[in-house]
Formats: C-alpha cells, structure tokens, sequence
C-alpha cells in the first residue's frame, strides 16, 4: 500500500514538474519575446520613419520635376526668342551689308556698264571753248540717270559716289568729294547693263542730250566692274 | 505526500533558468501545449473532486493531449488551416469548465462541512 502510494506519487510529481517545466518555460519565452517585440516595435517606427522619408523626397522630387519642366519651357521660349533675335540680326547683318553696299562703305562688284565723256576734239574758232568741253552738269545728268534707272554703285574716275557725294565745277575742273577730275570722266556705274544701257541711249535721253553739248560720249557695257569702296579724307567709313 | 508539489517547483525552477531559444514558429506550439498541459492538470483535479480520478487516464491523458494539441497545430499549419485557433478554443472552453465545475464542488463540499460542523460541534 505504502509503496503503491509512492508510486502514484512519483507519476504525479514526475507530471506536475513536466507541467510546471512547460508552463515556466512558456512564461519566460513570451517575456522574452515581449522585450523582442518591443525591439520589433520600434524597428517598426524606424521603418515608418523611413518610408515617411521616402515619401517626403518622392514628393520633394516631383516637385523639383514640376520646377525643371518649368523651367525648360521658360527655356524654350528663351531659345526661340534667341532665334528670333539671331533671325533678326541675321537679316540686319544682310541689310547692313546691302546699306554698306549702297553707301560705298565696301567694295563691290557686278555687270555693270562703264560711260566715258570727254571734250570735244574739235573747237571751231567762231564757238567759246566753254561750249566743247566736259561740264560738271554732264557727269551729273549721266550720274542721275543711271541712279533713276537703279544702278546700285557709281564711281566716277574711280571715286566711289555716296548720298553725300557733291560735284563742283572749280574751272577746268571738276571737283568729286574733295577729289579732282580731269576729262575724260570714266563713269562706272553697277546695275543691270542692259537696262542701264537702254536708259541713257534713250532717244532724247542723255546720251543724245550730251552730243548735242557737244560732248564725246562711249557706252561700253561690262560683264564684270570693281568698284572700290568710298574714302573720306583716308578715313574708311 | 509533497513530493508532487516539489516536482512543481523544481519544474517551474528548470523552466525559468533554461536559456533554450525556441525559434519564434514553433512558440505557439508550445502555448498550444501549455494549454492542453492546464487543461488536463485541471481535468485531473475536477476528477479527483469528483472522485472519478484514474491515475492511467490522468496521465496518458496529460502527454496525448499536449502531444495531439501540439500536432494538430503543425498539421493546421501545414494545411493552411487555423487549427491551432480550434485547439486553443477547445482547451480554452474546457479549462473553464472544467474550473467552474471545481469551483461548483469545492463550494458544495463546504457548504456540505458548515451544515455539518454545527451538528457536530
């Protein structure tokens, strides 16, 4: 009886410390986990805090996207207002060259036509000298004829005429710019040749005009005339 | 007469001072166990009240159950059902039973010695 009480003891106790065993390992693994947990919790906040970050630079980059799309069109419009400028300048260079051109300011060259005055050979004893020679009116007709007629450049004994260009008969001579002349007057003019030849042998037109002063004039046609660019006083202008 | 209650502490001891890790997917396992391990050390103690306590059955009943808690968990795991949800319902509503019957039999038995008492006194 005594041993058999024992017996059911030992079971009894060998069962109550398996549970007690389980139940305090439990206990101290869900303590344990506790404080991990808590490890996990704020593993957590950090990983709330770092996706709040990835959130606040996403949000910050697709506002700087906004800025640089922004500012590539306020680029753009810069780069065409750029080109338009260019455009512009482009053409005022154009304009610039062709002003040039006009004020003799550079040389130019072209078909052309090229007049030739001179005095007359022959002075009969009854007439005054001052009936058979070159005046300054001559060559100023001839020069205004041919800027009528559009001719784009004209010298005169190779002085380049401009807008500014006087012509003054001082005696014998005829004064161009501070430049004299003596006949015979080479008038080289730049335009198209043919109508430029057409217009001053008009019938009644200059040409004729000049022979009636007794005037010796040549009209020679000229694919190619060089006409060299206007001087002031040595000063290119 | 304390032999059991000894084993009680020196279990509780063991428990408290083993430094063995259970990796954190078979913990509920182990609460599964320390549930069926109450619940039968409980049913041990309404059937002793009751004086329908058999020590084979106590025992065998104490390792099935932890055992059967235990695998049913890792199957329900393994099959993708919550059976470990089942078994702690299960436990859980005989656990309480099984101590509101304790309660019921322990209050009986001492409102059964206050009647007497007086008699014999």
């Amino acid at each position: 009886m005594q041993v058999r009480v024992k017996g059911r003891h030992v079971v009894l106790s060998f069962v109550l410390l398996f549970a007690g065993f389980i139940i305090a390992f439990s206990y101290q693994l869900t303590s344990d986990d506790r404080s991990l947990r808590a490890d996990t919790g704020s593993q957590w906040k950090v990983e709330d805090d770092l996706r709040n970050d990835i959130l606040m630079q996403q949000s910050v980059n697709r506002n700087l996207t906004e800025e640089l799309r922004l500012i590539q069109s306020e680029m753009k419009l810069i780069e065409e207002e750029v080109a338009n400028h260019e455009r512009r300048y482009f053409n005022l260079v154009e304009d610039m060259d062709k002003l040039r051109m006009l004020t003799g300011a550079v040389a130019v060259t072209g078909e052309g036509i090229e007049i030739t005055l001179d005095d007359a050979d022959y002075v009969p004893d009854d007439q005054h000298a001052n009936n058979y020679i070159v005046h300054e009116m001559h060559v100023q007709k001839v020069i205004d004829e041919l800027l009528v007629t559009g001719a784009e450049a004209i010298a005169v004994n190779g002085h380049r005429i401009n807008q500014n260009s006087y012509i003054q008969c001082i005696g014998p001579v005829i004064e161009i710019d501070g430049n004299r002349s003596f006949a015979p007057f080479v008038i080289t003019a730049i335009g198209e040749s043919e109508q430029l030849n057409l217009a001053v042998n008009l019938t009644g037109g200059v040409v004729d005009q000049l022979l009636y002063d007794n005037v010796e004039v040549r009209v020679e046609k000229k694919n190619e005339v060089l006409l060299d660019p206007f001087f002031e006083e040595g000063v290119t202008s | 007469m304390w032999l059991p209650f000894i084993g009680l502490l020196v279990g509780i001891l063991l428990g408290l001072s083993t430094g063995i890790r259970v990796p954190d997917a078979y913990t509920s396992y182990l609460s599964i166990a320390v549930l069926a391990a109450l619940d039968t050390l409980f049913g041990g103690i309404r059937a002793h009240l009751e004086k329908t306590f058999e020590e084979k059955v106590f025992i065998t009943g104490f390792f099935s159950n932890i055992i059967l808690a235990a695998g049913l968990a890792f199957l329900g795991v393994h099959l993708g059902v919550d059976l470990y949800l089942a078994a702690v319902f299960a436990f859980g509503v005989r656990l309480f039973n099984n101590l509101a019957q304790i309660r019921r039999l322990l209050l009986e038995r001492w409102s059964k010695k206050k009647n007497d008492s007086p008699t014999s006194l």
